[in-house]
């Protein structure tokens, strides 16, 4: 088996599940690696959050701690995002950053799967947030809400705006989905390739497998780095999401 | 089944493509990201979000109640601590009222001890000088008589006459 970089990307069926499931409209259902550690994720995720908080327990252990200062992180980038209005989305919100934060996380670990490297899975998150806007802007605003696309402007400024306006609204999924997308699989590519760098240097002998130190603690200082974009892209993932629902709610006033 | 048994062993050969843009694996990451994210959601929403909310809610609370605790015996002891000051300046006031009354009504007594001593020192002084006049009157006359008899019996006993009463208080009074 070739080790490529590309490999770790790789869907396929995972625990000798080969056969598909099912089939929804034709298309067969896997069991693969990435479904095993998503239901990791959000099992890792549930427990985190609700076995490590007792309630009435009011000085926290640890782990309850932790636990609270993910919520009100989250509570409180949605109240500075949005004012008191979007709080209603919090669990959304909520859902999203952890989901998004632990997929990232344990995408760490070596010889895991990373979620969020795939465009499948961050496209339809991104989906999701817009489709919510959409959902939220209409409901809130009637067919007001495409006010959001005629910022105040003198009117031969708007011939211009409203069309960048609107490609904005549109790339937006795009964007928000790629953005994560990306940054997980170009740090873990170049985690791969540097591991790559180690083997290779490592089977050479002599005096290369000596030089292979230096991608090795290049590994390192990479992983540490990964590891900040992990919990980064999550908070981005979110404050934008928070963003995007502060215009639904506001349009372009300021709350 | 025969497709879906074909894609399954097609997919680990389609090494070459980028794996995250092979769209047949597209159905299977959508259904179970559809499947965990909804159990997450319901998790958080129903379970941790009310759970941690509670906790950090009833901290609050506690933080909340115990403040206001402290800020009511606060309250009181400022409350205490004013009574304790009015009380004690009546009781000042009350003290110097009294103390100046016993002033005044000690004074008065000195000044009516003292008017009394000085009268009644006056009219004995008064008293006293009547009667030093009406004895220096007495001790006059007793002085001009035992002249008189000293002159009669001077008299007599160098001419050896009998001098009369009104000529010796005659010569008495000439010289």
């Amino acid at each position: 088996m070739t080790l490529t970089p590309m490999e770790q990307f790789e869907v396929k069926p995972a625990m000798g599940m080969d056969h598909p499931l099912f089939q929804i409209a034709g298309h067969p259902i896997y069991f693969t690696n990435q479904s095993l550690l998503m239901v990791i994720v959000v099992i890792v995720a549930s427990l985190f959050l609700t076995l490590t908080v007792k309630p009435g327990r009011l000085v926290p252990t640890r782990g309850q701690s932790m636990a609270e200062a993910s919520y009100e992180f989250v509570a409180n980038m949605i109240h500075s995002a949005t004012g008191e209005e979007g709080l209603k989305f919090f669990p959304f919100v909520f859902t999203l950053f952890i989901f998004v934060l632990f997929s990232n996380f344990l995408g760490m670990i070596p010889g895991s799967f990373t979620v969020t490297s795939q465009i499948a899975v961050t496209f339809a998150l991104a989906s999701m947030v817009v489709l919510l806007v959409i959902v939220v802007g209409f409901m809130k605003h009637g067919i007001g809400f495409l006010k959001l696309f005629v910022p105040h402007a003198p009117w031969y400024l708007l011939i211009l705006l409203v069309p960048i306006e609107v490609i904005s609204f549109l790339t937006r999924p795009i964007s928000l989905s790629v953005r994560l997308f990306a940054n997980m699989l170009a740090g873990h590519t170049m985690l791969a390739v540097f591991a790559g760098f180690v083997v290779a240097l490592g089977s050479a002998g002599g005096i290369f497998a000596g030089l292979a130190i230096a991608p090795l603690l290049l590994i390192v200082a990479i992983m540490l780095l990964e590891l900040l974009v992990a919990f980064l892209q999550a908070y981005v993932f979110a404050i934008l999401t928070c963003i995007y629902l502060n215009e639904a709610l506001h349009l372009h006033d300021q709350h | 089944m025969a497709e879906p048994l074909q894609t399954s062993t097609e997919a680990p050969k389609q090494a070459g493509g980028f794996p995250p843009f092979k769209t047949d694996t597209f159905p299977s990451q959508l259904f179970w990201l559809a499947i965990t994210f909804a159990f997450l959601f319901v998790v958080l929403w129903r379970i941790a979000g009310p759970r941690i909310n509670g906790v950090i809610t009833s901290r609050r609370g506690v933080i909340n109640a115990d403040i206001a605790a402290a800020d009511k015996a606060r309250g009181d002891a400022e409350a205490a601590s004013a009574a304790y000051q009015t009380a004690l300046a009546g009781a000042r006031a009350r003290a110097q009222g009294l103390a100046e009354e016993n002033r005044q009504t000690l004074n008065a007594e000195i000044a009516k001890a003292k008017a009394d001593g000085e009268t009644a020192a006056s009219q004995a002084m008064a008293e006293a000088d009547s009667r030093i006049a009406a004895t220096r009157i007495q001790a006059k006359g007793h002085v001009i008589k035992a002249a008189e008899e000293a002159a009669i019996a001077i008299v007599a006993r160098l001419t050896g006459e009998t001098v009369s009463d009104a000529d010796a208080a005659q010569a008495v009074k000439e010289a």
